[in-house]
C-alpha cells in the first residue's frame, strides 16, 4: 500500500530504472496535486517522439501499479507543456531526492510552504521572533527588546504578525494609546485598494521608553471590529486590472515596506505566530528577515517540531539559505537548576543543528573555510542558545507597559540580557555594514 | 452532443489566436470571448455549479462570457480553493456582446480586441494551474 510518505521514493525508484530517458526529456517536473496525486510535466516536443513516448508510457504504467491511490490512469498521467518553463512560475520546484533536471511542485491548499525563503532585506535589520510551541514568553521577551532598543536611542518599528492570537500591542500600549487599526484591517482594505484609508491610524507610539521610539502596529485596533470575518480575508491574494497576482505574503511585503519607508525606524520586530503556520510561514521565510529567533524549552516537542522544519528546509534544498539567520533562543531557563537545564538545553539543540543544519566534519577533522558546522560548547554558534531567565514578576503577565514602565534596567538585564545582547549585536553589525 | 467545457475552451482558444495572428480580428475576437466563457465555465463545475443531464449551465448561467466574468465570481468566492484563482475584477468582457457575430467587420481593431485576448489567455492560465492542482 502507498501513502503520502512513499510517494516520492517510489517515484524516484522508478524514474532510476528510465534514467535514459528522464535524462533525454529532462527538465521533468513530478506535480503532485491538491489531492496528492501524480502526474508528470514534460515539454510538449516529446509528445510526437515515439521513443520517447513509449518510455513516458511505460513510466506512466509502473507509477499506476505502484502508487496506488496517488496515481492518475496511465493515459492521464503525463501532461505535455508547451512553454515548459513556465510550470515553474508562481510554484516552488524541490529536486526529487538527487536526480538531476527533475523537480517535485507541490500544490498546496495554504500559500504558505516554508521553502520560499526572500533575500535578506536591504533596508534595516528585521527581527522575527518565532516558536515552535506558544506560551514561551515570546511577546514578553519582544516587548522587553523593543524597550531595551529604544532606551539606547533606537526607533524601533515593531510589528504583531501573530494575527490568530493576537495581544502584542494590548500589552505594549495602554489603552488609549491603541490606534484605531490594524494589520488586519490593512490587508482587508488593501484588497479594494484602500489601504491608505488606514495606513495613518494603524500605527501607535509606545510610551515606554524616553530616550529612542517605540512605534507599535498592532493586529487589531482599539475595536478590533468584525475580526474573525476580517482575518479570514488576510490571506487572500490580490488581482491587478492587468491580471497581475500578488499574493498575500507579497502585499504583506509592501506594507511592512511602506511602513519602513514612513516611519524610517532602525529595527524592525515581528512577533510571529507560533508553530507550522500559514503566517509563520511568511513571517519567517518571506519577509526577508535577518535574523529569526527560534524560542525554545528543552523538551521533546520542542525538538521534534523544530526538526519537521529543518527537515524540510533539507529535503526542499533551501537549508543554506535560511541556516545562517537562526539563533536558537532559550525561552524560560529556571531559577533552581539553571545552569543543569541550560546545558541540556544546549545539549539538545546541537543535536538538532549538526544533525539537520550543521555541514558534515568527519571524525578529527576541524572545520574548515566554507564549513558551516560548530562544536556544542562554541559560544556564539546559532545552537547556543541566548537565555532568558525566567523570573516571576514578568510571568503570566498580562500588561508589559504597567510592569516595564519605570522598570530598572539593572532587572530587565538580568533576566533579557543575553537576548539584547544578541540582538544589540545584530543591529550593530547591520547598521557597520550599512556605513 | 454533450458540452465538454473543457476541450472546448482549448479549441476556441487556439482558433483565436491563429485567426488573431492573421489578422481576422472580428472572428479572433468572437472566439476569445467563447474561449474565456467555456474555461470560466469548467472552473464554475470545480467550484460547485450544477448542470442539466446534458451537461449545459442552469438558470442564469447559461450566459455568455460578458455576464459569466461575474458569476464566475460568485462560484469562487463560495469554494475554499477559489481563493487562488481570482480574476481582475472589471470585467474586460463589458463590450463584448455575442451578438457582434452579426456586426460589421471594420468595427474590430487591434485596441478592443487585444483586452479580450489578454483576458481570455488570463483564463487559460487558470485552467492550466486548476488541471495542475488536480481541480479539473
Amino acid at each position: 500500500m502507498t501513502t503520502f510518505d512513499n510517494i516520492l521514493p517510489k517515484v524516484a525508484e522508478i524514474f532510476r530504472l528510465h534514467i535514459a530517458v528522464i535524462k533525454r526529456v529532462a527538465p521533468v517536473y513530478v506535480n503532485r496535486d491538491l489531492n496528492s496525486r501524480v502526474r508528470l510535466i514534460v515539454a510538449e516536443q516529446w509528445e510526437q517522439d515515439l521513443q520517447a513516448r513509449t518510455a513516458l508510457d511505460a513510466i506512466a504504467q509502473a507509477m499506476f501499479e505502484q502508487l496506488g491511490a496517488h496515481a492518475f490512469p496511465p493515459s492521464q498521467a503525463v501532461l505535455f507543456e508547451a512553454n515548459i518553463e513556465s510550470v515553474k512560475h508562481g510554484s516552488f520546484a524541490a529536486p526529487l531526492l538527487d536526480l538531476e533536471h527533475v523537480w517535485v511542485i507541490d500544490r498546496l491548499a495554504i500559500e504558505g510552504n516554508w521553502a520560499t525563503i526572500s533575500p535578506i532585506s536591504t533596508g534595516v535589520p528585521r527581527i522575527v521572533f518565532f516558536s515552535i510551541k506558544g506560551g514561551v514568553g515570546r511577546s514578553t521577551a519582544m516587548a522587553a527588546a523593543a524597550w531595551s532598543l529604544a532606551q539606547s536611542g533606537k526607533r524601533v518599528l515593531v510589528l504583531d504578525l501573530d494575527l490568530e492570537s493576537p495581544g502584542l500591542s494590548s500589552s505594549l500600549l495602554p489603552k488609549d494609546r491603541r490606534p484605531t487599526y490594524g494589520i488586519t484591517d490593512w490587508l482587508a482594505e488593501d484588497l479594494v485598494n484602500n489601504g491608505d484609508a488606514v495606513l495613518e491610524y494603524m500605527i501607535a507610539t509606545s510610551t515606554l521608553s524616553h530616550d529612542g521610539d517605540i512605534y507599535v502596529v498592532p493586529a487589531h485596533g482599539v475595536n478590533p471590529g468584525e475580526y474573525v470575518s476580517k482575518l479570514g480575508r488576510a490571506w487572500m491574494p490580490k488581482v491587478a486590472a492587468d491580471g497581475r497576482r500578488e499574493s498575500w505574503t507579497q502585499r504583506l511585503q509592501r506594507l511592512l515596506n511602506t511602513l519602513e519607508e514612513k516611519l524610517k525606524p532602525d529595527v524592525i520586530l515581528i512577533d510571529s505566530r507560533a508553530g507550522i503556520d500559514e503566517i509563520a510561514s511568511a513571517c519567517v521565510t518571506d519577509l526577508g528577515a535577518t535574523l529569526v529567533l527560534l524560542f525554545a524549552i528543552d523538551g521533546e516537542q520542542t525538538w521534534s517540531g523544530y526538526r519537521i522544519l529543518f527537515q524540510h528546509w533539507r529535503t526542499t534544498d533551501v537549508v543554506r539559505e535560511i541556516r545562517e539567520r537562526l539563533q536558537l533562543v532559550g525561552a524560560v531557563v529556571p531559577e533552581l537548576g539553571g545552569a543543569e537545564y541550560f546545558s541540556a538545553l544546549r545539549e539538545g539543540a546541537w543535536t538538532l543543528f549538526s544533525e539537520e543544519l550543521y555541514d558534515e566534519v568527519a571524525p578529527g577533522q576541524v572545520a574548515s573555510d566554507g564549513v558551516w558546522s560548530f562544536d556544542e560548547s562554541e559560544e556564539g554558534a546559532p545552537h547556543s542558545p541566548w537565555s532568558i531567565r525566567w523570573h516571576r514578576s514578568f510571568a503570566a503577565l498580562r500588561a508589559i507597559h504597567t510592569r516595564l514602565d519605570g522598570i530598572d534596567a539593572q532587572e530587565v538585564t538580568n533576566i533579557f540580557g543575553d537576548l539584547i545582547a544578541g540582538i544589540t549585536r545584530t543591529v550593530e553589525t547591520e547598521d557597520a555594514q550599512d556605513d | 452532443m454533450t458540452s465538454d467545457f473543457l476541450n472546448a475552451h482549448h479549441r476556441h482558444l487556439r482558433d483565436a489566436d491563429y485567426l488573431f495572428s492573421a489578422l481576422h480580428l472580428a472572428n479572433a475576437d468572437h472566439l476569445y470571448g467563447m474561449a474565456a466563457e467555456c474555461g470560466l465555465k469548467r472552473l464554475m463545475v470545480a467550484f460547485g455549479m450544477t448542470l442539466e443531464s446534458d451537461g449545459t449551465p442552469k438558470g442564469k448561467d447559461k450566459a455568455h462570457v460578458d455576464k459569466v466574468w461575474t458569476r464566475y465570481e460568485t462560484y469562487r468566492s463560495g469554494h475554499v480553493q477559489g481563493v487562488q484563482y481570482g480574476l481582475p475584477p472589471s470585467n474586460p468582457f463589458d463590450d463584448w456582446k455575442a451578438e457582434q457575430r452579426y456586426a460589421q467587420e471594420q468595427s474590430f481593431d487591434h485596441a478592443r480586441v487585444e483586452p479580450h485576448r489578454t483576458a481570455a489567455h488570463a483564463v487559460h492560465a487558470l485552467m492550466k494551474n486548476a488541471e495542475r492542482a488536480g481541480l479539473v
